[in-house]
Protein backbone atom coordinates (compact mmCIF):
# COMPACT_ATOMS: atom_id res chain seq x y z
CA UNK A 1 0.00 0.00 0.00
CA UNK A 2 1.15 3.51 -0.75
CA UNK A 3 1.58 6.26 1.85
CA UNK A 4 -1.76 7.89 0.97
CA UNK A 5 -3.72 4.68 1.54
CA UNK A 6 -2.88 4.14 5.21
CA UNK A 7 -3.84 6.10 8.36
CA UNK A 8 -1.33 8.44 10.01
CA UNK A 9 -0.82 10.37 13.27
CA UNK A 10 -2.86 13.55 13.79
CA UNK A 11 -4.55 12.84 10.48
CA UNK A 12 -7.48 15.18 11.18
CA UNK A 13 -4.93 17.95 10.54
CA UNK A 14 -1.72 16.49 9.14
CA UNK A 15 -1.92 14.91 5.68
CA UNK A 16 1.70 13.91 5.21
CA UNK A 17 5.31 14.37 6.26
CA UNK A 18 8.31 14.45 3.96
CA UNK A 19 12.05 14.56 4.53
CA UNK A 20 14.25 15.11 1.52
CA UNK A 21 18.02 15.27 1.01
CA UNK A 22 19.85 16.79 -1.94
CA UNK A 23 23.16 15.09 -2.77
CA UNK A 24 25.63 15.35 -5.64
CA UNK A 25 28.51 13.25 -6.92
CA UNK A 26 31.66 15.31 -6.55
CA UNK A 27 33.24 14.40 -9.90
CA UNK A 28 30.35 15.47 -12.19
CA UNK A 29 29.10 18.98 -13.03
CA UNK A 30 25.66 19.79 -11.61
CA UNK A 31 22.75 18.93 -13.95
CA UNK A 32 22.51 22.35 -15.65
CA UNK A 33 26.12 21.96 -16.88
CA UNK A 34 25.94 18.22 -17.45
CA UNK A 35 25.59 16.56 -20.86
CA UNK A 36 23.26 13.66 -21.65
CA UNK A 37 26.11 11.13 -21.47
CA UNK A 38 27.07 12.32 -18.00
CA UNK A 39 23.47 12.17 -16.82
CA UNK A 40 23.14 8.60 -18.14
CA UNK A 41 26.35 7.61 -16.36
CA UNK A 42 25.04 8.94 -13.05
CA UNK A 43 21.68 7.21 -13.53
CA UNK A 44 23.42 3.89 -14.30
CA UNK A 45 25.85 4.10 -11.38
CA UNK A 46 23.51 5.32 -8.68
CA UNK A 47 20.53 3.45 -10.11
CA UNK A 48 22.36 0.13 -9.88
CA UNK A 49 22.90 0.57 -6.14
CA UNK A 50 19.25 1.52 -5.68
CA UNK A 51 17.99 -1.41 -7.76
CA UNK A 52 20.12 -3.76 -5.65
CA UNK A 53 18.30 -2.37 -2.63
CA UNK A 54 14.67 -2.82 -3.55
CA UNK A 55 14.05 0.22 -5.75
CA UNK A 56 12.31 0.08 -9.13
CA UNK A 57 13.34 2.31 -11.99
CA UNK A 58 11.01 4.57 -13.96
CA UNK A 59 12.78 6.10 -16.93
CA UNK A 60 11.03 9.35 -17.76
CA UNK A 61 11.79 9.04 -21.45
CA UNK A 62 9.74 5.83 -21.55
CA UNK A 63 6.51 6.90 -19.84
CA UNK A 64 3.50 8.92 -20.95
CA UNK A 65 2.96 12.48 -19.78
CA UNK A 66 -0.07 11.31 -17.79
CA UNK A 67 2.00 8.66 -16.01
CA UNK A 68 4.64 11.28 -15.20
CA UNK A 69 2.10 13.77 -13.84
CA UNK A 70 0.51 11.03 -11.75
CA UNK A 71 3.89 10.59 -10.03
CA UNK A 72 3.84 14.33 -9.27
CA UNK A 73 0.34 14.01 -7.81
CA UNK A 74 1.59 11.21 -5.55
CA UNK A 75 4.42 13.54 -4.42
CA UNK A 76 7.15 11.15 -5.59
CA UNK A 77 8.64 13.66 -8.04
CA UNK A 78 8.59 17.44 -8.43
CA UNK A 79 6.71 19.20 -11.27
CA UNK A 80 10.12 20.42 -12.55
CA UNK A 81 11.29 16.84 -12.87
CA UNK A 82 8.62 16.14 -15.51
CA UNK A 83 9.87 19.06 -17.62
CA UNK A 84 13.58 18.24 -17.21
CA UNK A 85 15.28 17.88 -20.61
CA UNK A 86 18.34 15.84 -19.55
CA UNK A 87 17.92 12.08 -19.14
CA UNK A 88 16.33 11.63 -15.72
CA UNK A 89 14.88 8.71 -13.81
CA UNK A 90 12.85 7.99 -10.71
CA UNK A 91 13.73 5.12 -8.40
CA UNK A 92 10.83 4.17 -6.22
CA UNK A 93 10.45 1.85 -3.27
CA UNK A 94 6.75 2.35 -2.67
CA UNK A 95 6.27 -0.12 0.23
CA UNK A 96 9.02 1.74 2.11
CA UNK A 97 7.71 5.16 1.01
CA UNK A 98 11.08 6.03 -0.46
CA UNK A 99 11.75 7.78 -3.75
CA UNK A 100 14.89 9.03 -5.43
CA UNK A 101 14.98 11.48 -8.33
CA UNK A 102 18.18 11.24 -10.34
CA UNK A 103 19.25 14.33 -12.29
CA UNK A 104 16.65 16.79 -11.11
CA UNK A 105 18.14 20.10 -9.94
CA UNK A 106 20.77 18.07 -8.09
CA UNK A 107 22.18 14.69 -9.13
CA UNK A 108 20.31 12.99 -6.30
CA UNK A 109 17.12 14.06 -4.57
CA UNK A 110 16.00 11.37 -2.16
CA UNK A 111 12.95 11.50 0.05
CA UNK A 112 10.80 9.58 2.47
CA UNK A 113 7.10 10.47 2.58
CA UNK A 114 4.74 9.19 5.28
CA UNK A 115 1.07 9.74 6.11
CA UNK A 116 0.25 12.02 9.06
CA UNK A 117 2.83 13.60 11.35
CA UNK A 118 5.97 11.42 11.34
CA UNK A 119 9.07 13.61 11.15
CA UNK A 120 11.42 11.23 12.98
CA UNK A 121 10.37 8.19 10.98
CA UNK A 122 10.59 10.07 7.68
CA UNK A 123 14.07 11.27 8.66
CA UNK A 124 15.16 7.73 9.53
CA UNK A 125 13.81 6.46 6.22
CA UNK A 126 15.64 9.10 4.22
CA UNK A 127 18.87 8.52 6.22
CA UNK A 128 18.88 4.83 5.30
CA UNK A 129 19.02 5.65 1.60
CA UNK A 130 21.49 8.46 2.19
CA UNK A 131 23.87 6.10 4.04
CA UNK A 132 23.59 3.55 1.28
CA UNK A 133 24.77 6.12 -1.26
CA UNK A 134 27.33 7.74 1.05
CA UNK A 135 29.06 4.36 1.46
CA UNK A 136 29.42 3.86 -2.28
CA UNK A 137 29.97 7.32 -3.75
CA UNK A 138 32.06 10.40 -3.08
CA UNK A 139 29.36 12.91 -2.29
CA UNK A 140 30.14 16.57 -2.87
CA UNK A 141 30.90 18.00 0.57
CA UNK A 142 32.87 20.81 2.17
CA UNK A 143 33.78 21.05 5.86
CA UNK A 144 32.46 24.60 6.13
CA UNK A 145 29.61 24.60 3.59
CA UNK A 146 28.34 21.07 4.20
CA UNK A 147 26.73 19.21 1.30
CA UNK A 148 27.40 21.10 -1.91
CA UNK A 149 24.25 21.75 -3.89
CA UNK A 150 23.35 23.23 -7.24
CA UNK A 151 21.53 26.12 -5.63
CA UNK A 152 23.43 27.77 -2.77
CA UNK A 153 20.20 28.10 -0.73
CA UNK A 154 20.39 24.37 0.04
CA UNK A 155 23.99 24.27 1.31
CA UNK A 156 24.67 22.72 4.71
CA UNK A 157 22.35 19.86 5.60
CA UNK A 158 20.70 20.12 2.15
CA UNK A 159 17.69 18.75 3.99
CA UNK A 160 14.12 19.89 3.48
CA UNK A 161 11.58 18.60 5.98
CA UNK A 162 7.97 19.47 5.30
CA UNK A 163 4.58 18.77 6.78
CA UNK A 164 1.35 19.11 4.81
CA UNK A 165 -1.39 20.55 6.98
CA UNK A 166 -5.16 20.94 6.66
CA UNK A 167 -6.02 24.25 8.35
CA UNK A 168 -9.60 25.30 7.58
CA UNK A 169 -10.31 26.96 10.95
CA UNK A 170 -7.01 28.86 11.03
CA UNK A 171 -7.68 30.05 7.48
CA UNK A 172 -11.31 31.06 8.11
CA UNK A 173 -10.24 32.90 11.26
CA UNK A 174 -7.90 34.96 9.07
CA UNK A 175 -4.79 33.87 10.92
CA UNK A 176 -2.66 32.46 8.11
CA UNK A 177 -0.80 35.68 7.46
CA UNK A 178 0.23 36.13 11.08
CA UNK A 179 1.26 32.48 11.19
CA UNK A 180 3.39 32.87 8.07
CA UNK A 181 5.14 35.90 9.56
CA UNK A 182 5.92 34.04 12.76
CA UNK A 183 7.23 30.99 10.94
CA UNK A 184 9.49 33.20 8.90
CA UNK A 185 11.17 34.51 12.04
CA UNK A 186 11.85 30.91 13.06
CA UNK A 187 13.53 30.01 9.78
CA UNK A 188 10.45 28.11 8.61
CA UNK A 189 8.11 28.81 5.74
CA UNK A 190 4.48 28.07 4.86
CA UNK A 191 2.98 27.85 1.39
CA UNK A 192 -0.48 27.08 0.10
CA UNK A 193 -0.38 23.74 -1.67
CA UNK A 194 -2.42 24.77 -4.69
CA UNK A 195 -1.62 28.48 -4.64
CA UNK A 196 -3.58 31.11 -2.73
CA UNK A 197 -5.06 30.57 0.70
CA UNK A 198 -8.71 30.53 -0.33
CA UNK A 199 -11.25 27.82 0.38
CA UNK A 200 -11.03 26.45 -3.14
CA UNK A 201 -7.54 25.12 -2.53
CA UNK A 202 -8.70 22.67 0.10
CA UNK A 203 -7.10 24.64 3.00
CA UNK A 204 -3.89 22.71 2.45
CA UNK A 205 -0.54 24.17 3.41
CA UNK A 206 3.01 22.99 3.50
CA UNK A 207 5.23 24.04 6.41
CA UNK A 208 8.94 23.43 5.93
CA UNK A 209 12.38 24.51 7.08
CA UNK A 210 14.12 27.21 5.13
CA UNK A 211 17.49 27.33 6.86
CA UNK A 212 19.98 24.58 6.04
CA UNK A 213 23.41 25.96 6.94
CA UNK A 214 24.60 26.28 10.54
CA UNK A 215 21.91 23.95 11.85
CA UNK A 216 21.80 20.21 12.52
CA UNK A 217 19.26 17.86 11.01
CA UNK A 218 17.95 16.90 14.46
CA UNK A 219 17.63 20.53 15.54
CA UNK A 220 15.71 21.39 12.41
CA UNK A 221 13.30 18.49 12.92
CA UNK A 222 12.78 19.37 16.58
CA UNK A 223 11.94 22.96 15.76
CA UNK A 224 9.56 21.98 12.98
CA UNK A 225 7.89 19.39 15.21
CA UNK A 226 7.38 21.95 18.03
CA UNK A 227 5.88 24.49 15.69
CA UNK A 228 3.62 21.97 13.98
CA UNK A 229 2.27 20.86 17.37
CA UNK A 230 1.46 24.48 18.20
CA UNK A 231 -0.31 24.94 14.87
CA UNK A 232 -2.29 21.73 15.49
CA UNK A 233 -3.33 22.85 18.99
CA UNK A 234 -4.48 26.21 17.67
CA UNK A 235 -6.42 24.68 14.81
CA UNK A 236 -8.18 22.27 17.20
CA UNK A 237 -9.06 25.06 19.63
CA UNK A 238 -10.49 27.15 16.84
CA UNK A 239 -12.54 24.21 15.57
CA UNK A 240 -13.92 23.60 19.08
CA UNK A 241 -14.79 27.25 19.57
CA UNK A 242 -17.49 27.20 16.89
CA UNK A 243 -20.90 27.18 18.56
CA UNK A 244 -24.54 28.28 18.37
CA UNK A 245 -25.76 29.64 15.06
CA UNK A 246 -22.26 29.39 13.53
CA UNK A 247 -22.14 25.70 14.30
CA UNK A 248 -25.57 25.19 12.70
CA UNK A 249 -24.43 26.96 9.56
CA UNK A 250 -21.20 25.00 9.45
CA UNK A 251 -23.03 21.73 10.03
CA UNK A 252 -25.40 22.52 7.18
CA UNK A 253 -22.52 23.35 4.86
CA UNK A 254 -20.56 20.23 5.76
CA UNK A 255 -23.55 17.89 5.34
CA UNK A 256 -24.48 19.45 2.01
CA UNK A 257 -20.89 18.86 0.87
CA UNK A 258 -21.16 15.23 1.96
CA UNK A 259 -24.43 14.88 0.09
CA UNK A 260 -22.99 16.30 -3.10
CA UNK A 261 -19.89 14.09 -2.95
CA UNK A 262 -22.02 11.00 -2.33
CA UNK A 263 -24.61 11.67 -5.02
CA UNK A 264 -22.98 13.78 -7.74
CA UNK A 265 -22.84 12.29 -11.25
CA UNK A 266 -19.98 14.57 -12.37
CA UNK A 267 -17.28 16.33 -10.33
CA UNK A 268 -14.52 18.66 -11.52
CA UNK A 269 -11.29 18.47 -9.54
CA UNK A 270 -11.78 22.02 -8.20
CA UNK A 271 -15.27 21.19 -6.94
CA UNK A 272 -14.04 17.93 -5.48
CA UNK A 273 -11.19 19.65 -3.59
CA UNK A 274 -13.51 22.25 -2.11
CA UNK A 275 -16.19 19.77 -1.02
CA UNK A 276 -13.68 17.17 0.21
CA UNK A 277 -12.15 19.85 2.47
CA UNK A 278 -15.56 20.60 3.98
CA UNK A 279 -16.30 16.90 4.50
CA UNK A 280 -12.86 16.42 6.04
CA UNK A 281 -13.61 19.20 8.51
CA UNK A 282 -17.01 17.63 9.23
CA UNK A 283 -15.41 14.26 9.97
CA UNK A 284 -12.70 15.85 12.14
CA UNK A 285 -15.34 17.75 14.15
CA UNK A 286 -17.55 14.69 14.61
CA UNK A 287 -20.38 16.10 12.49
CA UNK A 288 -19.98 13.34 9.91
CA UNK A 289 -19.53 9.90 11.42
CA UNK A 290 -19.66 7.43 8.55
CA UNK A 291 -16.67 8.64 6.50
CA UNK A 292 -13.06 7.84 7.35
CA UNK A 293 -10.39 10.53 7.17
CA UNK A 294 -7.99 8.16 5.41
CA UNK A 295 -10.53 7.65 2.61
CA UNK A 296 -10.42 11.40 2.03
CA UNK A 297 -6.62 11.41 2.05
CA UNK A 298 -6.54 8.62 -0.53
CA UNK A 299 -8.96 10.58 -2.72
CA UNK A 300 -6.73 13.64 -2.47
CA UNK A 301 -4.33 11.65 -4.68
CA UNK A 302 -6.60 9.20 -6.51
CA UNK A 303 -9.13 11.80 -7.69
CA UNK A 304 -6.45 14.05 -9.20
CA UNK A 305 -6.61 14.18 -13.02
CA UNK A 306 -3.58 12.10 -14.02
CA UNK A 307 -3.85 9.44 -11.32
CA UNK A 308 -7.59 9.14 -11.96
CA UNK A 309 -6.94 8.69 -15.68
CA UNK A 310 -4.28 6.04 -15.01
CA UNK A 311 -6.57 4.06 -12.69
CA UNK A 312 -9.79 4.17 -14.72
CA UNK A 313 -10.86 1.49 -17.24
CA UNK A 314 -11.60 2.31 -20.01
CA UNK A 315 -9.31 5.36 -20.01
CA UNK A 316 -11.36 8.58 -19.92
CA UNK A 317 -10.64 10.60 -23.06
CA UNK A 318 -12.12 14.00 -22.26
CA UNK A 319 -12.38 16.20 -19.23
CA UNK A 320 -16.10 15.43 -19.15
CA UNK A 321 -15.47 11.69 -19.03
CA UNK A 322 -12.93 12.26 -16.30
CA UNK A 323 -15.45 14.21 -14.22
CA UNK A 324 -17.86 11.26 -14.45
CA UNK A 325 -15.11 8.82 -13.43
CA UNK A 326 -14.17 11.10 -10.53
CA UNK A 327 -17.74 11.25 -9.24
CA UNK A 328 -17.99 7.46 -9.45
CA UNK A 329 -14.72 6.94 -7.56
CA UNK A 330 -15.68 9.42 -4.84
CA UNK A 331 -19.10 7.81 -4.44
CA UNK A 332 -17.54 4.36 -4.06
CA UNK A 333 -14.91 5.48 -1.57
CA UNK A 334 -17.29 7.46 0.61
CA UNK A 335 -20.17 5.03 0.76
CA UNK A 336 -18.02 1.97 1.32
CA UNK A 337 -18.30 0.58 4.86
CA UNK A 338 -16.28 2.78 7.19
CA UNK B 1 25.76 48.69 -15.89
CA UNK B 2 22.76 50.54 -14.54
CA UNK B 3 19.28 49.11 -14.13
CA UNK B 4 17.37 49.84 -17.32
CA UNK B 5 14.14 50.44 -15.44
CA UNK B 6 15.12 53.03 -12.83
CA UNK B 7 18.46 54.03 -14.30
CA UNK B 8 19.74 54.62 -10.79
CA UNK B 9 20.87 51.43 -9.17
CA UNK B 10 23.35 48.90 -10.39
CA UNK B 11 21.88 46.08 -12.47
CA UNK B 12 22.51 42.80 -10.72
CA UNK B 13 19.68 40.68 -12.13
CA UNK B 14 19.87 39.52 -15.70
CA UNK B 15 16.50 38.32 -16.79
CA UNK B 16 15.99 36.31 -19.95
CA UNK B 17 12.76 34.79 -21.05
CA UNK B 18 11.69 32.84 -24.06
CA UNK B 19 7.95 32.39 -24.39
CA UNK B 20 7.01 30.54 -27.56
CA UNK B 21 10.07 31.90 -29.29
CA UNK B 22 9.42 35.49 -28.18
CA UNK B 23 12.61 36.53 -26.43
CA UNK B 24 12.84 39.39 -23.95
CA UNK B 25 15.70 40.33 -21.68
CA UNK B 26 16.25 42.96 -19.03
CA UNK B 27 19.14 44.12 -16.91
CA UNK B 28 17.62 45.13 -13.60
CA UNK B 29 18.49 46.07 -10.07
CA UNK B 30 17.19 43.70 -7.40
CA UNK B 31 14.42 46.10 -6.35
CA UNK B 32 13.07 46.64 -9.85
CA UNK B 33 13.31 42.91 -10.59
CA UNK B 34 11.26 42.14 -7.53
CA UNK B 35 8.75 44.89 -8.31
CA UNK B 36 8.34 43.68 -11.88
CA UNK B 37 8.02 40.11 -10.77
CA UNK B 38 5.43 40.97 -8.13
CA UNK B 39 3.51 42.94 -10.74
CA UNK B 40 3.54 39.88 -12.98
CA UNK B 41 5.54 41.61 -15.70
CA UNK B 42 8.26 38.97 -15.69
CA UNK B 43 6.12 36.13 -16.93
CA UNK B 44 8.48 33.26 -17.05
CA UNK B 45 10.53 33.47 -13.91
CA UNK B 46 11.57 29.85 -14.25
CA UNK B 47 13.28 30.69 -17.52
CA UNK B 48 16.13 32.52 -15.93
CA UNK B 49 15.84 31.80 -12.21
CA UNK B 50 15.07 28.17 -12.82
CA UNK B 51 13.22 26.01 -10.31
CA UNK B 52 12.43 28.74 -7.84
CA UNK B 53 8.96 27.29 -7.64
CA UNK B 54 9.68 23.67 -6.82
CA UNK B 55 7.42 22.44 -4.04
CA UNK B 56 10.28 20.24 -2.89
CA UNK B 57 12.40 23.31 -2.41
CA UNK B 58 10.18 26.17 -1.44
CA UNK B 59 12.91 28.64 -2.16
CA UNK B 60 12.01 32.01 -0.87
CA UNK B 61 11.97 35.54 -2.15
CA UNK B 62 14.52 36.52 0.43
CA UNK B 63 17.18 34.52 -1.31
CA UNK B 64 16.26 35.93 -4.66
CA UNK B 65 16.87 39.36 -3.20
CA UNK B 66 19.86 38.56 -1.09
CA UNK B 67 21.76 36.52 -3.60
CA UNK B 68 21.30 38.80 -6.54
CA UNK B 69 21.41 42.13 -4.79
CA UNK B 70 25.00 41.51 -3.83
CA UNK B 71 27.37 43.02 -6.32
CA UNK B 72 29.27 40.25 -8.02
CA UNK B 73 32.62 41.36 -9.30
CA UNK B 74 31.69 40.70 -12.88
CA UNK B 75 28.47 42.67 -12.84
CA UNK B 76 30.33 45.95 -12.94
CA UNK B 77 33.12 44.81 -15.22
CA UNK B 78 31.71 42.76 -18.03
CA UNK B 79 34.13 44.50 -20.37
CA UNK B 80 37.10 43.52 -18.24
CA UNK B 81 40.17 43.06 -20.44
CA UNK B 82 41.50 39.69 -19.32
CA UNK B 83 39.69 36.37 -19.80
CA UNK B 84 37.42 35.66 -16.84
CA UNK B 85 38.31 32.96 -14.34
CA UNK B 86 36.85 29.58 -15.25
CA UNK B 87 36.05 26.56 -13.10
CA UNK B 88 38.49 23.78 -14.11
CA UNK B 89 35.85 21.03 -13.77
CA UNK B 90 32.72 22.50 -15.37
CA UNK B 91 34.00 25.61 -17.16
CA UNK B 92 31.55 27.99 -15.45
CA UNK B 93 32.52 31.63 -15.05
CA UNK B 94 31.33 33.90 -12.30
CA UNK B 95 28.92 35.59 -14.66
CA UNK B 96 27.39 32.19 -15.50
CA UNK B 97 26.78 31.73 -11.80
CA UNK B 98 25.41 35.20 -11.15
CA UNK B 99 23.12 35.03 -14.18
CA UNK B 100 21.49 31.75 -13.19
CA UNK B 101 21.89 31.88 -9.42
CA UNK B 102 23.11 28.31 -9.72
CA UNK B 103 26.61 27.03 -9.15
CA UNK B 104 28.13 24.87 -11.93
CA UNK B 105 29.64 22.05 -9.91
CA UNK B 106 31.11 21.19 -6.53
CA UNK B 107 34.51 22.51 -7.65
CA UNK B 108 32.98 25.94 -8.36
CA UNK B 109 32.55 26.45 -4.63
CA UNK B 110 36.33 26.12 -4.31
CA UNK B 111 37.21 28.06 -7.46
CA UNK B 112 34.97 31.00 -6.61
CA UNK B 113 35.18 30.67 -2.83
CA UNK B 114 36.02 34.35 -2.30
CA UNK B 115 33.37 35.66 -4.66
CA UNK B 116 30.64 33.35 -3.34
CA UNK B 117 31.35 33.97 0.32
CA UNK B 118 29.31 37.20 0.45
CA UNK B 119 26.18 35.90 -1.26
CA UNK B 120 26.27 32.67 0.77
CA UNK B 121 26.61 34.60 4.01
CA UNK B 122 23.77 36.90 3.15
CA UNK B 123 21.53 33.94 2.38
CA UNK B 124 22.47 31.82 5.38
CA UNK B 125 24.16 34.14 7.87
CA UNK B 126 27.76 33.96 8.96
CA UNK B 127 27.85 30.35 9.92
CA UNK B 128 29.41 26.99 9.16
CA UNK B 129 28.05 23.50 8.63
CA UNK B 130 27.29 21.50 11.79
CA UNK B 131 25.09 18.73 10.38
CA UNK B 132 25.81 15.26 8.98
CA UNK B 133 29.24 14.66 7.49
CA UNK B 134 30.07 12.81 4.28
CA UNK B 135 32.10 9.61 4.59
CA UNK B 136 35.37 10.97 3.23
CA UNK B 137 35.34 13.88 5.68
CA UNK B 138 34.36 12.02 8.80
CA UNK B 139 37.84 10.79 9.80
CA UNK B 140 39.23 14.31 9.58
CA UNK B 141 36.45 15.67 11.75
CA UNK B 142 36.85 12.88 14.30
CA UNK B 143 40.58 13.55 14.51
CA UNK B 144 40.04 17.27 15.01
CA UNK B 145 37.48 16.56 17.73
CA UNK B 146 39.85 14.08 19.40
CA UNK B 147 42.72 16.58 19.38
CA UNK B 148 40.63 19.35 20.89
CA UNK B 149 39.38 16.97 23.60
CA UNK B 150 42.97 15.94 24.43
CA UNK B 151 44.04 19.59 24.57
CA UNK B 152 41.31 20.28 27.08
CA UNK B 153 42.46 17.34 29.21
CA UNK B 154 46.04 18.57 28.94
CA UNK B 155 45.08 21.98 30.27
CA UNK B 156 43.27 20.40 33.21
CA UNK B 157 46.21 18.08 33.91
CA UNK B 158 48.61 21.03 34.01
CA UNK B 159 46.28 22.98 36.28
CA UNK B 160 46.10 20.00 38.63
CA UNK B 161 49.91 19.63 38.41
CA UNK B 162 49.57 16.06 37.09
CA UNK B 163 52.71 16.36 35.00
CA UNK B 164 53.17 12.71 34.09
CA UNK B 165 49.65 12.60 32.71
CA UNK B 166 50.27 15.89 30.90
CA UNK B 167 53.38 14.52 29.22
CA UNK B 168 51.49 11.48 27.99
CA UNK B 169 48.65 13.66 26.69
CA UNK B 170 51.14 15.90 24.89
CA UNK B 171 52.65 12.85 23.18
CA UNK B 172 49.23 11.71 22.06
CA UNK B 173 48.44 15.14 20.64
CA UNK B 174 51.75 15.30 18.78
CA UNK B 175 51.21 11.82 17.40
CA UNK B 176 47.77 12.77 16.09
CA UNK B 177 48.91 16.11 14.68
CA UNK B 178 51.97 14.46 13.17
CA UNK B 179 50.22 12.14 10.74
CA UNK B 180 48.14 14.83 9.10
ZN1 LIG C 1 16.17 49.59 -10.87
ZN1 LIG D 1 32.46 24.24 -11.68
Amino acid sequence: MAWYQVPGNEQDIVISTRVRFARNLSEYPFPSRLDAAGAKEIINKVGQVLEDNGFTKTDFSDISHTAAVSLVEKHYVSPEFVRESLPHALYLNEPCNLSVMLCEEDHIRLQCILPGLALQDAYKGACKVEQLLDERFDLAFDDKLGYLTHCPTNLGTAMRASVMLFLPATTMAGRMEALAARLNQLGLTVRGLYGEGSGSDGYLYQVSNQVTLGVTEEGTLRKLEDVVHQIIDNERKLRQSVSGRDLDLLTDRVLRAEGTLKYAHALTSAEFLKLAAEVRLGVAMGIIKDVKVEALTALLIEAMPATLTMNTEPTPKTEGERDLARAMLVREKLSGNP
Amino acid sequence: MLCEKCNKKKATVFYNENINGKVRSFNLCADCAKAMRDAGELEDISASFSSFASPFLSLEDSFFNDFFSLPFHTTGGLNAPSAPKKCPLCGATLSDISTTGKVGCAKCYETFADELEGPIQSAHGKTGHIGRIARGHRAKKEKADRISALKKQLKEAINDEKFEEAASLRDQIHALEGNA
